[in-house]
């Protein structure tokens, strides 16, 4: 269904008719549709902001604004900029599209925490959009770890740490992130991540003098 | 498909020539500009003999398919002529210009090409109204004739003329747009009808119907695709495409949607346009400099909006590099050569703002030119100071524009034009506030190998949680999709490149610098060229 779909948007999406407004229904029908089924495609979610922004007149808030929401499941793509680069000034000091772009200001700056309080404060948001929190566990699960390698104190563990960045879900839900990461939890109140030593490391370029250039010379000096 | 949208942009634009329907443009209403126009009209009655023969060999040549002698009309006779008679005047008008080569349509829509471009350029005041409608309407009619036809039309130009026609169409859609919203108070009312009953012209998708349909008639993405798999590009191209001027138009017409694109803010057509294009390669369709570098500079744009620094970086000083090698060849076109230090000043500009936040090797010569020029910008914007990165971006960027028509009703809105750029700047802004802090806890982590967090947190002057935070965001932000491989310039792996990483085990920082070893071998190399270069012109003389 999903598929069908998708190649149904692609097609309409060919060429020049891709600016056709006749078109902006299917596309709006298609936005909740990748709410709903947890899908995503950016390409043709760019069109219908495009739309907007050659005919004012059709602009729809709502869906601007689930169209941002599903541009965040994609971090660390940078889908969310891309969209708001299409969208007027003005329509984005509207409340809800406001809103929107304060939790993604949370999430670009890596902060967790307050990004859980405002989507507390507002759960109306997600109405619609399944697998929005998980998307974003996803993403935060990349830069977490980073944090859980520092946090444990004595007065908590990195398991709670995690729990609270997770948007304090269960105790067990946060084993089943951390198996899902590919993590292990020790003994000690640590959560293993990964061995970095292979990773990232100091990097020396030492300068290569190709043979080309060295016979260039050569034939100069001749 | 019905209705109004599918009739303002069908592909017949507008019938041959036939007036502008219910308004009559000669009179404006406005006495002085009346005087003005038929002063400007009268004058142009007496065409100076050199004018003469010189548009007849240039009609005599396009006739005969001369193409070496068109391009020496083109980028020297009719230049050097200008200078002369028409620095900052208009040439003579299409009608006076008939008595001479006839009623040649072809030729003179050629000819009303290039005086509407002068007009633009070089003559004082700007276009009026009546001339930008005028030379849409003589694209309209280019256009026609080159897609409208039943088989290939019999005509080859120069590629420089071709990438000048599609840039210069653009040009004249941003700039029409920019007139449209900017201070609509100083036009005059009977301007503001003509404007409000126009909607179709200058319509934004009238322009992208028009590049479109090259594209298309061209098979120019089929070709691009053959070309790269090196295939022969002339078995899928078509009837139209087979022949030079097609297969160009097409070409430059992806380059001008990738501008088009950028221009409405829309980064990401902007680089799927170009999706079959191997623009990392040298190829048959990079013969035109102006080209290259427009190219280059919307495609390095798009990246840096879209946080891949890492290409936009490479892109730019690639482009850089280029323009260093080649720039004493365009010394002889003023013109030309001045664009192009333009382009030049604004992508250092870019190169330098993405450098700031992501700091990378580049180039040696493009690397010293940008110390040589730039090393204070860099330093405030490296020190977090917003202002220059806000300059920076407006010197640098592209003139942005919105594609609707400004409510005319509203005439206290002053910088309604301003908008689309005001746009662009937020976004720009909102990321660089985002990664304001980055800098400064690089220039920390530099100094160490290994850095207790606690320590760390004490420079920045807070706590280690928050710390934690913007280390996080340190490396989300670094953490770059960046360009690998095939030709389209979307796709990516994620990779952080930049000079400083980092770990963190329990409570320490663990840092990995890159160092970079003095390059002794490519000055010498560079030193021994110049001498030989120095040599040989010396015995020369």
């Amino acid at each position: 269904m999903a598929e069908a779909m998708r190649a149904t948007v692609a097609s309409l999406l060919k060429g020049i008719d891709r600016y056709n407004p006749e078109n902006l229904p299917t596309l709006e029908r298609y936005v909740d549709m990748q709410a709903k089924d947890n899908t995503y495609d950016l390409e043709a979610n760019l069109a219908v902001l495009k739309l907007y922004q050659f005919n004012p007149s059709l602009y729809q808030t709502g869906v601007t604004a689930m169209i941002l929401l599903k541009a965040l499941t994609n971090l660390p793509h940078s889908d969310f900029i891309l969209c708001k680069c299409l969208i007027e000034t003005h329509r984005l000091t509207e409340e809800l599209v406001s809103k929107v772009l304060r939790l993604a200001h949370f999430l670009e700056t890596a902060n967790f925490q307050q990004f859980w309080v405002s989507l507390m404060d507002d759960p109306d948001l997600l109405i619609g959009i399944i697998g929005f929190e998980d998307s974003i566990r996803k993403f935060a699960g990349k830069y977490f770890c980073l944090y859980i390698a520092s946090t444990p104190t004595s007065k908590c563990s990195a398991k709670d740490k995690l729990r609270q960045l997770l948007g304090n879900i269960s105790d067990t839900q946060t084993s089943q992130w951390i198996s899902k990461y590919g993590w292990t939890e020790q003994l000690d109140g640590y959560v293993f991540i990964t061995s970095q030593d292979e990773n990232i490391k100091t990097k020396n370029i030492t300068e290569k003098i190709s043979f080309d250039s060295v016979a260039a010379i050569m034939a100069a000096g001749r | 498909m019905s209705g109004t949208w599918a009739n303002e942009i069908e592909p017949e634009y507008v019938p041959y020539y036939s007036g502008y329907g219910d308004y009559d443009m000669s009179h404006t209403g406005d006495p002085r500009q009346d005087l003005e126009y038929e002063r400007q009209y009268a004058s142009s009655y007496i065409v100076p003999e050199v004018i003469k023969n010189f548009l007849l060999y240039f009609q005599k040549y396009i006739n005969q398919q001369d193409l070496p002698e068109i391009q020496n009309s083109y980028e020297n006779g009719f230049n050097k002529l200008t200078d002369r008679f028409f620095k900052t005047s208009a040439w003579p008008e299409a009608e006076s210009v008939i008595p001479i080569v006839g009623n040649d349509k072809r030729f003179l829509i050629l000819y009303k090409e290039l005086y509407y471009r002068h007009v633009y350029a070089r003559v004082s005041g700007g276009p009026t109204l009546q001339q930008r409608f005028d030379s849409y309407y003589n694209y309209c009619n280019l256009f026609n004739y080159i897609l409208n036809a039943e088989g290939p039309v019999p005509l080859e130009l120069p590629d420089q003329w071709l990438w000048d026609i599609i840039d210069e169409f653009i040009y004249q859609f941003q700039a029409f747009s920019i007139f449209r919203h900017k201070s609509i108070n100083k036009k005059t009312e009977n301007e503001i009808e003509v404007l409000r009953t126009n909607p179709k012209i200058w319509n934004v998708h009238s322009v992208l119907n028009v590049l479109h349909s090259l594209v298309e008639k061209s098979n120019i993405n089929k070709q691009l695709e053959v070309y790269t798999s090196g295939g022969d590009p002339d078995s899928v191209a078509g009837e139209f495409g087979r022949h030079s001027l097609y297969k160009m138009l097409g070409y430059f017409s992806l380059v001008g949607l990738l501008r088009l694109h950028s221009l409405l803010g829309d980064y990401y057509q902007a680089l799927k346009v170009l999706e079959n294009i191997d623009f990392n390669k040298k190829s048959l369709y990079s013969r035109v400099p102006a080209c290259q570098i427009t190219t280059f500079y919307y495609v390095g744009f798009a990246y840096m909006m879209m946080r891949r620094y890492q290409d936009a970086i490479r892109t730019l000083s690639n482009i850089l590099l280029y323009i260093q090698r080649t720039k004493t060849m365009f010394q002889s076109r003023a013109q030309l050569y001045d664009q192009i230090s333009k382009m030049n000043d604004k992508m250092y500009t870019l190169l330098s703002i993405c450098l700031v936040l992501y700091p990378m090797r580049i180039d040696e010569s493009v690397h010293s030119h940008l110390r040589e020029k730039y090393q204070d910008k860099m330093n405030r914007m490296q020190k977090g100071e917003m202002q220059e990165f806000e300059a920076s971006f407006a010197f640098a960027c592209p003139k942005f524009l919105s594609p609707v028509p400004p409510n005319y009703d509203l005439t206290g809105a002053q910088t309604q034009f301003k908008e689309p750029f005001q746009l662009q700047l937020l976004v720009f802004k909102d990321e660089v506030e985002q990664q304001i802090q980055i800098p400064t806890i690089r220039s920390y982590l530099k100094l160490y190998t290994t850095l207790p967090i606690s320590k760390l947190a004490a420079f920045m002057d807070m706590s280690d949680d928050e710390l934690c935070t913007h280390l996080m965001c340190f490396k989300h932000k670094m953490k770059n999709l960046v360009w690998s491989k095939g030709t389209s310039g979307l796709e990516g792996e994620f990779q952080s490149a930049s000079e400083v990483d980092f770990y963190i085990d329990k409570d320490m920082i663990h840092i990995a610098d890159t160092k970079v070893a003095r390059r002794y071998g490519d000055f010498f190399i560079r030193q021994f060229h110049k001498f030989d270069e120095i040599m040989r012109s010396l015995k020369a003389t």
